[in-house]
């Protein structure tokens, strides 16, 4: 029950001016909102009519793909595997060179800050450019073909798994930590025997993501020459054999579904 | 060595003192020793300067001035493998036990043994026999053979406490530090607890063990060392101590800015 009050009185509220400071900023928010979408979109060049022009086009492609091509599917499937193989490649390859420098960019277990930094700026660079940029640039190194695209996935994976597995470690309770180091014992020891089984779990999860993601960023890869699916895409596209097309844009829905759902089972046994 | 020559001191602090800036004394000249097989309790109400005692003991802090030592060896200047060195001979016990979740029992208190197993026995968890069985009489000593496949995270703050004394015990520790070891248990809890740290003092290790209650410190130690406003108030033999003598350092009477401190 509400107690009652004597003399049933009303309370005071806090007032709120109708041009309160508050409201002020609100509305220059909107107003800043609004000038940000409309230049973006004078910038992104957004055209609906264009579009609606287009639409039939691309209505009378999807037409004349159908029915799929068949003839050339374990050649298409061969390049799906190459497509599979190096998101597992380069993402394991990312893992293992992230490993030591997740404890270098974690600020709780790093050896020194003089460390750290230097770490950090490191991952940020890797993970600021992108599989796509890394690959174009190893095409010209090493040549056309899947390793290119595994040397990208690889140094574009490496900063962001060890950022996430960095940003897990910093997020685990100290005490335990605490606890074993002051038995005296190496950090070696320390990390792998207290850190790894509270963050292993975490750390795997994060891992599994970024195969996932990299099937699924790979599958573009062969458009800069970089090997598998992605190459023959482009090519059936440039030479508008659409039957073809959707055969690949198939195959690629399958594998990308089949890896997500495998993936996704994976990690919520992990919990 | 000379710290050896007096008899089974194997905690020796001579004239600890620290300040935090700007003007906070947490710890003004205490001295006292801790013998072989002694349980010790240290007193006092927030802000005496209990955990930063504990901190000075173990060298997480370094005092201003003052020395500790633990069984001969110098604690408040040593660094690096000195040190870890020096830190073998100390175990902790802290108020959230400090346990690794995911883990079980046993390879909690296999913890305690990590300075001396290989690295490669630890990367791959693969502990020799002596280690394990050295372990698991750990466990039993501490009354929790049965639980030692248990994960952590499943026994309750009492069991997890335990654990965290046969960690120690693992340790081959001459000296336990337990600072609040029961300040989150339930009253049955803490009595096991504390029942616990007796029987390891009696069986020979120094226990030094920071309360909050003076009947506990009464029935559980030998002796009680009373901490206020920094200084060391009262170090006697729990037979020789007034009770309510001890509740008074409790009392506010307004001891200042280290009242603040938590």
């Amino acid at each position: 029950m509400i107690p009652a009050v004597a003399g049933g009185r009303e309370y005071p509220e806090p007032v709120v001016g109708w041009l309160s400071g508050r409201r002020w900023r609100f509305v220059a928010v909107l107003v800043l909102l609004a000038a940000f979408y409309s230049v973006s979109w004078q910038l992104a060049r957004v055209d609906p009519g264009k579009l609606m022009t287009g639409l039939p086009k691309m209505a009378s492609w999807a037409a004349k793909a159908w029915p799929p091509a068949t003839d050339e599917l374990s050649v298409l499937l061969q390049r799906t595997a190459e497509t599979v193989a190096m998101a597992a490649i380069g993402t394991t390859v990312a893992a293992l060179l992230a490993l030591p420098l997740c404890v270098l960019a974690a600020r709780n277990i790093t050896p020194s800050l003089a460390l750290y930094y230097p770490a950090r700026w490191f991952l940020n660079a890797l993970r600021g450019i992108d599989s796509f940029v890394f690959a174009l640039l190893f095409v010209a190194a090493v040549g056309l073909g899947p390793f290119a695209g595994v040397l990208g996935i690889a140094l574009h994976t490496w900063g962001s798994t060890a950022k996430l597995w960095a940003e897990a470690i910093e997020n685990i309770p100290p005490g335990p930590i605490e606890a074993a180091a002051a038995t005296g014992a190496s950090r070696l020891k320390v990390v792998a025997f207290a850190l790894l089984p509270d963050v292993g779990p975490s750390m795997v999860s994060v891992g599994l993501f970024w195969w996932e993601f990299n099937v699924r960023a790979s599958t573009v890869l062969g458009v800069v020459g970089a090997g598998g699916i992605g190459q023959e895409l482009k090519n059936s596209m440039d030479l508008l054999l659409f039957p073809r097309l959707l055969t690949i844009i198939a195959i690629i829905l399958v594998t990308v579904t089949v890896i997500d759902h495998t993936s996704e089972w994976l990690r919520r046994r992990l919990e | 060595m000379t710290d050896l020559g007096m008899k089974g001191v194997i905690v020796h602090a001579r004239g600890l003192t620290k300040r935090y800036p700007p003007d906070v004394a947490a710890l003004i000249d205490v001295s006292f020793d801790v013998h072989r097989g002694e349980m010790v309790a240290v007193l006092g109400p927030s802000g005496a300067g209990k955990t930063t005692l504990f901190r000075c003991l173990t060298r997480l802090t370094r005092p201003d001035a003052g020395t500790v030592s633990v069984a001969g060896r110098e604690v408040s200047s040593a660094e690096g493998r000195a040190l870890r060195t020096a830190r073998h001979d100390m175990a902790l016990i802290f108020q959230q036990f400090n346990l690794i979740r995911r883990l079980t029992a046993l390879q909690n208190v296999l913890v305690g043994r990590l300075p001396q197993v290989p690295t490669w026995r630890v990367l791959t968890r693969c502990f020799a026999r002596a280690d394990r069985q050295l372990a698991l009489r750990c466990l039993d000593a501490v009354g929790l053979l049965d639980k030692a496949d248990a994960r952590a995270d499943q026994l309750s703050g009492g069991q997890q406490q335990r654990v965290a004394i046969a960690r120690a015990l693992a340790q081959d520790a001459k000296v336990i530090l337990a600072d609040e070891p029961v300040a989150s248990l339930d009253p049955e809890s803490a009595a096991g607890v504390l029942g616990c740290l007796r029987a390891v003092a009696s069986a020979g290790v120094a226990v030094i063990a920071s309360l909050h209650q003076v009947h506990l410190a009464v029935a559980y130690a030998d002796r009680i060392l009373a901490l206020r406003a920094g200084r060391l108030v009262e170090d006697a033999p729990v037979a020789g101590v007034d009770a309510r003598a001890i509740e008074q350092i409790y009392e506010r009477d307004g001891v200042g800015a280290t009242e603040s401190r938590a």
